[in-house]
């Protein structure tokens, strides 16, 4: 077992040195710090109007909406080139042919883009902290929240390291990223169209949306997190079927 | 002892059968060279023999711990640092800590690396990135090392290093080359298979392989009159492989390739006359290695 997460831990180590002295984690980093807080900006302003809504309402949760929403689309930007690039480069073999399970080698990969998404989270800690000042003392919704946008990140990064592994080009693959992330959005919208309670019912349960919803009301239930926990396990089997495909 | 062998391997693509019943065998401690024109299916094969790609029937057995390999392209990361990359490539398969320092110096001594350890792989000459390739698949010991192409797109002093360093890797090695250069191989190696078109057209010693292929026969001769007509005629009454033809002045160079043994003189020379011909010149040719490599990967048989 140690020995399994040992070669997971080489690989992670590795994509995360490579993330970190290339660009674009700053430039991610520095775009989505720069709409957060200016959006952050924007409620607390806005804040002052609503006297009867708590900061939790008025400021904490549309913040974490919009974190929600701009991270569908930055996910697939920071897997793009996961396995396009090693595809490319036919570096791909070299992890094929070292001792590396493909299951090892997706876990690694998915663990680098994690911590840098952690490290693009990060900054955003200061807004809680800055609410704190004016009298906010509800950490419990804090932590459920940032529990929730976990959650849903590593949702979307599986799902753009799924579209990375089917194809050589990075903007293919961010680009059906976005496309598969929308469309589970927009499930809701679909179910909700239809007038049929069933159907509404089985799409929002589907959308990832609706579980985070209830982490940002500070609700944190079993089913959700059994529903991150399957979604992650069923597109991390298609990355691991999508890179056996060189077997059939 | 041998080393790897293969039987019966075939390869289909979608519409494309790209390697046609294969066997052969590699013997333990030996080089042995994989030689072919392009889109012969060499490659095809060394990704089989290291399991990248399996063989859609036949079997592959490899006696030995691990394989080496670098392919065409050598999956090098650009941005990163020779010496981290050979590290993370022996820390990827396994090598203990202990050793790894040690590893690491070894190879790029014997890689010539040493002083270009610090620098980015992506600001290398060619020549040191195929290098960087063959080190990458040194770090952990194999005993076998697949070689695809590796001096392919080099200048000539760094082809001489490579091949150099191939030299210096013979003992304690299996050592797998392709290439489509046979004076390389016959530089390298003792042994050689020569594929086409997805299959095999000889393996075996250098020596026995030419040996085989030099029975054939190539006969020079020189003509006032030559026409299409009497080459087709010409191939329908003689078993030749492949008549190349060359204008001179006021004459005709021809020259015929012999699939076949078998003494064609007398009979070839009564042929031309009684064609009306003009026969000015006949002489009987041996084919150095490099011509018969040319025959056999070339060669139409009529």
């Amino acid at each position: 077992m140690t020995t399994f997460f040992k070669g997971v831990a080489i690989l992670s180590i590795k994509e995360l040195k490579d993330f970190f002295l290339s660009p674009l984690v700053y430039i991610l980093t520095g775009c989505f710090s720069l709409l957060l807080g200016w959006l952050f900006f924007n409620y607390l302003i806005l804040s002052k109007n609503h006297t009867a809504l708590s900061l939790t309402n008025s400021v904490l949760r549309p913040i974490f909406g919009n974190m929600n929403f701009i991270f569908l689309f930055f996910a697939p930007i920071i897997t793009m080139r996961s396995f396009a690039e090693e595809k490319k480069r036919h570096t791909i073999e070299l992890l094929f042919l070292s001792n590396l399970s493909h299951l090892q080698i997706i876990l690694g990969k998915f663990i680098g883009v994690f911590f840098v998404s952690l490290f693009m989270l990060s900054l955003t800690v200061l807004f809680p902290i800055i609410l704190a000042f004016s009298g906010f003392t509800d950490w419990g919704i804090v932590t459920s929240s940032y529990l929730g946008i976990i959650f849903s990140i590593m949702c979307y990064l599986a799902v753009g390291l799924f579209t990375s592994s089917l194809t050589q080009n990075q903007i293919i693959s961010a680009i059906s990223g976005f496309a598969i992330l929308l469309g589970l959005m927009l499930l809701v919208a679909t179910g909700n169209a239809t007038n049929n309670f069933i159907v509404t019912q089985i799409f929002q349960y589907i959308s990832v949306a609706f579980h985070y919803e209830g982490f940002t009301r500070g609700a944190i239930r079993s089913f959700d997190i059994a529903y991150y926990l399957s979604f992650l396990s069923f597109f991390f089997f298609l990355t691991h079927k999508s890179l056996d495909s060189r077997n059939w | 002892m041998v080393a790897i062998k293969l039987s019966n391997v075939s390869k289909k693509y979608p519409g494309v059968l790209a390697v046609d019943d294969v066997s052969f065998s590699v013997k333990k401690s030996s080089v042995h060279g994989f030689l072919g024109p392009n889109g012969a299916g060499k490659s095809t094969v060394m990704k089989m023999i290291t399991g990248l790609i399996p063989p859609t029937c036949g079997t592959i057995e490899v006696n030995g711990t691990k394989v080496g390999f670098l392919p065409e392209d050598p999956p090098l990361y650009l941005d990163m640092q020779v010496r981290e990359y050979i590290k993370f490539v022996a820390k990827l398969n396994g090598v203990e800590r202990a050793d790894l320092k040690n590893k690491i110096d070894e190879i790029l001594d014997q890689c010539g690396l040493a002083q270009v350890s610090k620098r980015l792989i992506g600001n290398l000459s060619k020549g040191y990135k195929q290098r960087v390739g063959i080190a990458q698949t040194l770090v952990y010991g194999p005993e076998i090392i697949i070689l695809d192409e590796p001096t392919i797109g080099l200048d000539p002093n760094s082809i001489v290093e490579i091949r150099d360093l191939i030299t210096s890797l013979k003992t304690g090695h299996t050592i797998l080359l392709s290439s489509h250069q046979l004076h390389e191989v016959n530089l390298l190696c003792s042994d050689i298979t020569i594929i086409k078109k997805g299959k095999i057209v000889g393996s075996g010693t250098i020596a026995d392989i030419g040996k085989k292929l030099q029975a054939k026969q190539v006969i020079n001769f020189e003509l006032v009159n030559w026409n299409q007509e009497v080459a087709q005629k010409l191939s329908k009454s003689f078993p030749c492989d492949k008549i190349e033809h060359n204008k001179l002045v006021n004459s005709h160079a021809v020259r015929l390739f012999f699939y076949e043994e078998g003494d064609f003189k007398a009979r070839l020379s009564r042929f031309l006359v009684e064609n009306d011909c003009g026969l000015l010149a006949f002489k009987e040719n041996e084919l150095g290695l490099e011509s018969i490599f040319k025959l056999v990967t070339e060669g139409k048989k009529q």
